[in-house]
């Protein structure tokens, strides 16, 4: 679905991440975690084609179209009703598509209600639904869910891991929380700003209650190791 | 019920000055009052508001028409922001007001030049804080547009023009007080008709109940434009968190 290779990134006198390699298969729900200031951010961007690569080659299955990005904050048109937000740049006539999307995400009842009417945790279901109905193959996640309290980003992160996989979508999720990393991903990937420290494959990633389980806490103490001896 | 307290408070002052001044040249304010409810009926009255409204209206159409889409293109795009910034830098403080004589002599002494010189004294606000808006559009909502492949119409369709619609409406809030001014010192030159023509030629035949009567009517005139401002704000603006 998507490749990178020795990929380079640099802001007008810093340099955000060099030597980057990834590859990700169709499908795979991939969590990116790092120390602020890695790239994470910036990674996500480069392959939602929002900053160029400054070195290094991406390819990706279907171009940048096939990306849906959901930002850190939910970025929602404040002068826009929900069901505009979501239809943004599409045509008026998929408002049907948008309400039933809506529903599926709980907020049949506030479709017409405008962004400051709605709580954090509503506002990121629209804004995850503005990313969906463009039926994006590789759903971009950079830290969407930080600013919410603990049991809605639970509920939220398994409402997104259900609807990427019944729809065989790929995800990318960048995120500064380990436990995020290993509920959403099957594959948790440390990154520094010189490219990928550690890998570690969650073979127990489609289980339910992942998070009450041993081997849970084990990734968690692993990953944060590998994080607390980074430079 | 705000303008009406306004009013009140007005009336209060100017009671208390008729009383000080205890002068023609200040009469009480139910003697205006009364000398403008039976002059607004006048046909001559129609024609002075109606002159002085449609000077206004004109010159805040043209003004906004040009101001609109210069601040908009010097907000999107830097360089020529480089060339536009500079030359309305240079021209905003000037006193275009004296320029009256010069556009006559262009324009003649018709409405033409009034309307041009209430749309260039406009111009410059209104376009300065267009730009300003613009270049305050969060970039976070741009990036959004690109990373959702919004066409150059829909960004301008669906993140510029509402982000930009408030501070339209703030510039027509801030040129009406400044073109209701520009248009009673215009309306003292060449004209037959206009409140600015009938306040100056009240005070020159030393009429200072009729001069104050079309004073406050030219008051009036602002108010209700302020007013129409607020209502079409209202109905275009969407409801947003402050």
């Amino acid at each position: 679905m998507l490749s990178l290779q020795d990929a380079r990134v640099d802001y007008p006198g810093h340099m955000a991440f060099d030597h980057f390699n990834l590859s990700i298969e169709s499908r795979e729900m991939v969590s990116i975690v790092g120390k602020s200031g890695c790239g994470k951010t910036s990674l996500l961007y480069a392959i939602a084609g929002l900053v160029p690569l400054s070195q290094g080659i991406l390819r990706i299955k279907g171009g940048a179209s096939a990306c849906g990005i959901m930002f850190q904050q939910d970025r929602l048109l404040p002068w826009k009703p929900v069901v505009d937000n979501v239809l943004l740049g599409l045509r008026k006539d998929r408002k049907h598509e948008a309400e039933t999307l809506l529903e599926k995400l709980g907020l049949a009842d506030v479709t017409k209600h405008y962004p400051h009417e709605l709580s954090g945790g509503m506002r990121q279901r629209v804004a995850l639904a503005r990313a969906l109905i463009r039926k994006p193959a590789l759903l971009l996640l950079d830290e969407p869910l930080a600013s919410l309290d603990e049991r809605t980003r639970e509920r939220l992160q398994d409402e997104i891991k259900s609807y990427v996989a019944e729809h065989s979508l790929t995800l990318l999720m960048v995120t500064h929380s380990i436990a995020e990393a290993i509920t959403m991903g099957s594959r948790v990937i440390v990154m520094t700003p010189h490219g990928v420290d550690f890998e570690l494959h969650n073979a127990h990633h489609a289980e339910t209650d992942l998070r009450q389980k041993d081997e849970f806490f084990a990734m968690e103490k692993l990953l944060r190791r590998h994080l607390e001896d980074l430079p | 019920m705000k303008y009406v307290k306004g009013a009140i408070v007005v009336m209060f002052l100017w009671y208390v000055l008729a009383l000080l001044v205890a002068s023609p040249i200040v009469p009480f304010p139910h003697v205006v009052l009364l000398h403008g409810i039976a002059n607004f009926m006048n046909e001559d009255m129609h024609r002075h508001i109606i002159s002085s409204l449609l000077r206004i209206l004109a010159g805040l159409a043209l003004a906004l028409t040009m101001a609109i889409p210069t601040g908009i293109a010097a907000g999107r795009i830097r360089m020529l922001d480089r060339i536009v910034s500079p030359v309305m830098y240079l021209l905003y403080p000037l006193p275009k007001i004296a320029f009256l004589p010069v556009f006559m002599v262009l324009f003649g002494i018709g409405d033409v030049s009034k309307v041009l010189l209430i749309s260039v004294i406009i111009f410059f606000p209104a376009a300065v804080t267009i730009r300003d808006g613009v270049k305050e559009i969060p970039t976070e909502y741009l990036e959004l547009a690109k990373a959702y492949h919004l066409t150059r119409t829909r960004v301008f369709k669906d993140i510029v023009w509402p982000a930009i619609l408030p501070r339209i409406f703030s510039s027509l809030r801030i040129t009406l007080g400044i073109s209701l001014s520009v248009l009673f010192i215009s309306e003292t030159y060449a004209a037959r008709y206009g409140l600015g023509y009938h306040i100056m030629n009240s005070w020159v035949m030393a009429q200072y109940v009729q001069m104050y009567a079309s004073i406050m009517v030219l008051s009036l005139l602002g108010l209700l434009l302020y007013i129409l401002v607020d209502l079409l704000e209202r109905t275009f603006v969407h409801p947003r968190k402050k």
